[in-house]
């Protein structure tokens, strides 16, 4: 990234526009976590796949970019079915054994990425212009713009349907209290089923938005990974708009970073976010659960 | 403490019996000597992610340790010329220092929630050794490392570097004292205030058992080991860079070995090991080249959904 002249605009719309993904990113892993408890370790490693399907399709069968988004949508909520089965197998301690298989899973699909489309770093490059605001070296690529809309809009949809309607209404019942729900009549393992398929989905639509912006290899989803986890212990589980204050917030400390250090600590941001987090609200989750 | 051999022990000494004699039949056999040998090195891994993993924390960040013990001996050995040998044991310090901060830390953490720490905690040492080119030469890492080095006893002489056979007893020796010395800590009072701390950390505390004490020795002896296993596994392979010694992979290993081999055994880990190591080598890197680590993945999760006790116990399992 270069250094414009307006080096703080520039830090705010990239951390705005980074942050609002990082909020779908990590908006399937708080809903399934959420709905069934089980923590998806693998996460990433979905999301990355998705964002190889979608480089594949692209690629090779000349797909426009656009519209690989909703076959991926479409594929990973039908990845997201077995890996319901799955999870829905593993006994007690569930969340500890939910943490170790699906490790286990997230090194399984790293390899097969790796067999399957090497370990080169690919990235979806569609022809999409970029606009320079006049008078100032300033810049915004329309896909900077596609990445805002859809992850708002996606998180916007969620939003609306856990708030208003009765699907919803059960759903966020389900993540507030499974026991107390399945005696208010609500079939909790059907919940969960819908709580997987909308996380599918949602990493569906992350995964071609990841490879466009982002550089995809097969280790790439580790990051995603702990994204979505700092994301859902920030925000608690159920909370979309603190979900986005904190993708955000996350974002522009990341670009911000970026700009005054250099890119290479990147990574070391997300890993610290989470460690203070968990340092200093060890139970964020959990806390959630008692109110 | 060895009057009396449980049936289990029988089998194991058995089975360290034939690990110490085989090479006498077949003297040739090099790519076994390797396999072999680091089948013992992972075991030896093994057994120090289970010591701190019987106190019930369940690590997926023992890469940090790794990483930090084979850089710690090899900068010693880059810069000062050492012999590995010293250089392995003080570079593994770097380790226990990262620890000593885990524990400071982490106090707090229990279940998931250390595990997910631990998977960041891996990120630190990680980015920067990476990012700090003029002490660690960055990502593109040190090559050419010192190899182990030869030992004389009189006119007796012993290539570790060099001789495949000798590197194998070597890795063999650590993994069967490592071995010795868990047995030994199991049916001590720290090894049975460690499973009690697991099973009940409140009901431990009740008996008076100083809990994070007991749990800080266990972390502190498990990141020296398995900082000694990362600087021996440097100076066998005779290079490092960060994505080689802080991977996944590397933190992936223990745990599997030690959950199928049966964290309740003191040789489970390392029978978890000596099965699944040489299995992935021998058996599915010809078949699979590339991907071939991936079997793991599906050998965890077979594991945790028909043997959640791990092989070794698998009778007793209801």
């Amino acid at each position: 990234m270069s250094v414009s002249t307006w080096p703080w605009a520039q830090i705010i719309a990239t951390g705005f526009s980074l942050g609002s993904f990082y909020a779908l990113v990590a908006l399937g892993f708080s809903l399934i976590f959420g709905i069934t408890r089980a923590f998806n370790l693998a996460h990433g490693e979905l999301i990355v796949l998705a964002g190889y399907l979608a480089f594949a399709l692209w690629k090779f069968y000349q797909v426009p970019f656009l519209l690989t988004l909703p076959v991926s949508l479409l594929a990973l909520a039908l990845v997201a079915l077995p890996l319901y089965l799955l999870l829905r197998r593993l006994k007690e301690p569930y969340a500890l054994n939910t943490l170790v298989v699906t490790f286990g899973l997230a090194l399984l699909l790293q390899n097969l990425m790796l067999v399957m489309f090497s370990a080169d770093y690919r990235l979806i490059r569609p022809d999409f212009p970029v606009f320079a605001i006049p008078g100032a070296n300033f810049f915004i690529s329309a896909s900077q713009i596609i990445l805002v809309v859809l992850s708002l809009l996606a998180t916007g949809v969620v939003h609306v349907v856990l708030h208003y309607s009765f699907l919803g209404k059960a759903l966020r019942a389900t993540i507030q209290d499974a026991e107390a729900a399945q005696i208010a009549g609500i079939n909790v393992n059907r919940m969960a089923l819908i709580g997987f398929a909308m996380g599918g989905m949602l990493i569906g639509l992350a995964g071609p938005l990841y490879g466009e912006n982002m550089y995809l290899y097969p280790t790439a989803g580790t990051g995603a990974t702990l994204i979505a986890i700092i994301l859902t212990i920030f925000a608690g589980v159920g909370r979309i708009r603190t979900l986005l204050l904190g993708g955000w917030l996350l974002g522009l400390v990341e670009s911000g970073t970026v700009l005054v250090i250099g890119s290479k600590w990147r990574e070391l941001v997300a890993a610290a976010v989470l460690l203070t987090l968990l340092v200093f609200r060890p139970k964020g989750i959990a806390a959630r659960n008692q109110e | 403490m060895l009057g009396k051999l449980h049936p289990s022990s029988v089998w194991a000494l058995a089975a360290a019996l034939a690990l110490i004699i085989w090479p006498l039949f077949f003297p040739q056999a090099s790519l076994y000597f390797q396999v072999l040998g680091m089948a013992c090195l992972y075991g030896t891994l093994a057994l120090a992610w289970n010591l701190y993993a019987l106190s019930g924390a369940i690590s997926l960040g023992h890469a940090a340790f790794f990483g930090l013990g084979a850089y710690g001996s090899a900068l010693l050995s880059h810069y000062f010329h050492w012999s590995p040998l010293v250089t392995i044991g003080l570079g593994a310090l770097a380790s226990v220092v990262f620890g000593f901060l885990w524990c400071l830390v982490f106090r707090r953490l229990r279940g998931v929630y250390l595990g997910l720490a631990s998977l960041a905690a891996v990120e630190i040492p990680k980015v920067i050794i990476d990012n700090w080119d003029s002490l660690t030469y960055g990502s593109m890492g040190l090559m050419g490392l010192e190899g182990l080095p030869s030992l004389a006893l009189g006119k007796w002489e012993v290539a570790l570097g060099s001789n495949l056979e000798a590197q194998y007893y070597l890795l063999l020796a650590l993994v069967m004292a490592a071995a010795l010395a868990t047995r030994q800590i199991m049916a001590s009072r720290w090894g049975w205030a460690l499973r009690a701390l697991r099973e009940n950390e409140t009901a431990a505390r009740a008996i008076g058992i100083r809990t994070h004490r007991v749990q800080a020795k266990a972390l502190l002896g498990s990141s020296y080991v398995t900082g000694i296993c990362g600087g021996l596994y440097v100076h066998i392979l005779g290079l490092v860079e960060p994505a080689l010694v802080f991977s996944l992979h590397v933190s992936a290993l223990p745990l599997i070995f030690s959950l199928f081999g049966g964290r309740t055994i003191f040789f489970g880990p390392v029978l978890g090991a000596l099965i699944l190591y040489p299995l992935e080598q021998l058996v599915f890197q010809p078949l699979f080249p590339m991907g071939h680590a991936g079997i793991y993945g599906v050998i965890i999760i077979l594991t945790i959904l028909f043997f959640p006790q791990g092989i070794s116990v698998w009778k007793r399992a209801k």
